[in-house]
């Protein structure tokens, strides 16, 4: 039988080699240790998970964003396809009884369906937290916090930006338009489509909410938007989440992160899962986000406890950039070992040189000669021949 | 920094975009004797223009090799992605519609219709949210043919006049949407460079709203 796709990959998978396996490997030690630090403690969920965690997640990810399988017993089963639904089942089942708040991380693969050659990856490393059962000032700022540090161990030039859900459902539940209207209202945010969303909205001009709602996805930038929102926003609901939304940013200043924080008050992407605070992160040179986080408090609810909860992940692969080949260093030494009888001193050697940082291989061929050639063709930086005698 | 870079649709789209480009004050001489290049520096080097087919364009607008680009509504409609649609230019006006024979009833009958379309998920889409069974036939070329030759029911097609449908034989059924040539934003680059391209933005429209004046 002629086999077709025994020496390739599926679509949207790839090996990931040497330096960039390194790279990642960086990024993620990094962002485990500033986790722990933060007294976050990793947990590994199953890459299997049953549908039905994802039953009531179809909002936000559609059923044929996931790939699916059956159990032994017919089951219908998910690739996981994101970090936090099932930590928010471990945190309302076996980890209910546990000290609130809990604080927790993962690292893993999730995995999603993507559009047919797009060059999206169908397998996204991530790196994440979730804060579960804290819904104060402090737990924004915490997590907050550490998205900021999270992206300022990936790259110098980066940017975290926030928005508050909260203005946006304010405005759109005083406006009075047809629920077919009104997602198209979200969509035309989400997309900055400026021109097409004041066409939209033009018949609900007398309203306020409309009034607030064409100007929200122009709302962005630096600290210079509240003062614009201010003016624009009347209803009370939008008011107070812009002023929360103050608040947080005042203090992401005062620990020093003015310059980096932006806001973009028409984050409406997920409108329905998140409640309060929306954040993403961007790296200077990288076309789409590397960080993205949120408060969202009716999750846990859907598995029976009602904990408010906030979180981000970290989209390892944007996190590592573009990887040039061969920039993995050669070892530094490589060793020959002649005889059978020198095998053991060469190993002891080897282990010597190890010791003082070094990187060593031991060559594979008993002729010094072809072991040099070895160690000129790896660019390795020293070569030496260990014989037992020498040692004695 | 580099500087910022538009993609803009080869053919029609890019006549008209280098006409509005140059009413903003961009030197677009490059691009008019542009020869076999393909990446131009226009104005005082702060634009960089980019000449690609419509799909690429949205494949370099959302990869973030390209920060904006300037592409048909029915190929945004087509592809889908992640970017910001900023602009609708006002250009390139046309619309998505549904035609079949002259004389003929689509929904007549049970039996499922056989829709030809260069434009398969446009199709698929509309007919889903009609909740009318199809199957969809990809055509690349002239798809007024198919019906003629009897390959399917209908076609779902981009019509300007209607000349086309009309010299075949062939008649709207229905209007899906207008079409119009639209200004994309990457996302991140939206964020990372707001400055230069929310100025860039704010002329755009300028000119759109004085066009529309007019």
């Amino acid at each position: 039988m002629v086999r077709i796709y025994d020496k390739i990959t599926p679509e949207g998978t790839r090996d990931i080699l040497f330096e960039e396996t390194r790279r990642r490997r960086g990024v993620t030690d990094a962002l485990a240790q500033l986790f722990a630090a933060r007294g976050y403690r990793e947990v590994v969920t199953p890459t299997l998970e049953f549908y039905d965690v994802y039953g009531k997640a179809a909002d936000y990810l559609p059923q044929e964003s996931m790939y699916k399988l059956t159990d032994a017993k017919g089951r219908l089963m998910v690739l996981c396809p994101d970090g936090t639904v099932p930590i928010a089942r471990l945190a309302a089942t076996r980890l209910a009884g546990e000290v609130m708040p809990l604080r927790v991380s993962y690292h893993k693969n999730n995995y999603r369906v993507s559009p047919e050659l797009k060059g999206r990856s169908a397998q996204i490393e991530q790196s994440g937290i979730e804060l579960i059962g804290a819904s104060s000032l402090r737990a924004d700022l915490e997590v907050l916090e550490m998205a900021a540090r999270s992206l300022e161990t990936c790259g110098d030039t980066w940017r975290l930006e926030l928005c508050h859900i909260g203005i946006f459902r304010a405005l759109m539940e005083e406006l009075d338009a047809p629920e077919a209207t009104r997602e198209e209202v979200r969509l035309c945010i989400e997309q900055k489509s400026y021109a097409a969303l004041s066409d939209l909205l033009a018949p609900y001009r007398g309203q306020a909410a409309a009034a607030g709602l064409i100007r929200l996805p122009r709302l962005f930038g630096g600290a210079e938007v509240f003062e614009e929102a201010r003016g624009i926003l009347s209803c009370p609901g939008a008011l107070e989440s812009l002023a929360y939304l103050e608040t947080v940013f005042r203090h992401l200043e005062k620990m020093g992160l003015g310059g980096r924080v932006i806001l973009d008050l028409g984050l409406v992407n997920q409108a329905e899962y998140y409640t309060g605070l929306i954040f993403k992160g961007y790296l200077d040179g990288v076309g789409s986000e590397v960080l993205s986080g949120g408060r969202y408090d009716g999750l846990l609810a859907d598995f029976g406890a009602d904990l408010p909860a906030v979180g981000f992940a970290l989209d390892i692969a944007a996190a590592t950039g573009e990887v040039p080949e061969g920039s993995l260093p050669a070892p530094d030494v490589v060793l020959c070992a002649p005889e059978e009888e020198d095998i053991a001193a060469a190993l002891e050697e080897a282990q010597r040189l190890r010791g003082e940082g070094l990187v060593v291989v031991l060559s594979d061929e008993a002729d010094p000669e072809l072991a040099l050639c070895y160690a000129k063709a790896v660019g390795a930086g020293r070569f030496a021949v260990v014989t037992a005698e020498e040692e004695a | 920094m580099r500087p910022l870079r538009i993609a803009l649709t080869k053919g029609r789209l890019e006549n008209e975009t280098v006409k509005l480009l140059e009413k903003l004050g961009y030197d677009c001489t490059a691009v008019r004797e542009k020869g076999r290049r393909l990446i131009l520096p226009v104005g005082d080097g702060s634009l960089e223009v980019v000449l690609a087919k419509a799909a690429d364009v949205v494949t370099y607008v959302e990869n973030g090799v390209c920060d904006m680009g300037v592409v048909g509504k029915d190929v945004i409609m087509e592809m889908g992605g992640t970017f910001f649609e900023v602009a609708d230019l006002g250009f390139g006006r046309c619309r998505f519609a549904v035609a079949a024979l002259a004389g003929t009833d689509l929904y007549e009958g049970y039996h499922t219709r056989r829709i030809a379309s260069k434009y398969v998920n446009v199709a698929r889409s509309y007919f889903e949210k009609k909740q009318v069974d199809v199957d969809v036939v990809k055509i690349e070329g002239s798809v007024e043919l198919a019906p003629v030759l009897g390959l399917a029911d209908a076609i779902v097609d981009i019509v300007e006049t209607g000349t086309t449908l009309k010299e075949n034989g062939l008649s709207v059924v229905e209007e899906i949407c207008p079409v119009s040539a639209r200004l994309i934003v990457n996302v991140a680059g939206m964020k990372m460079r707001k400055e230069e391209i929310g100025a860039f933005v704010s002329a755009v429209e300028r000119e759109i709203a004085s066009r529309a004046g007019k």
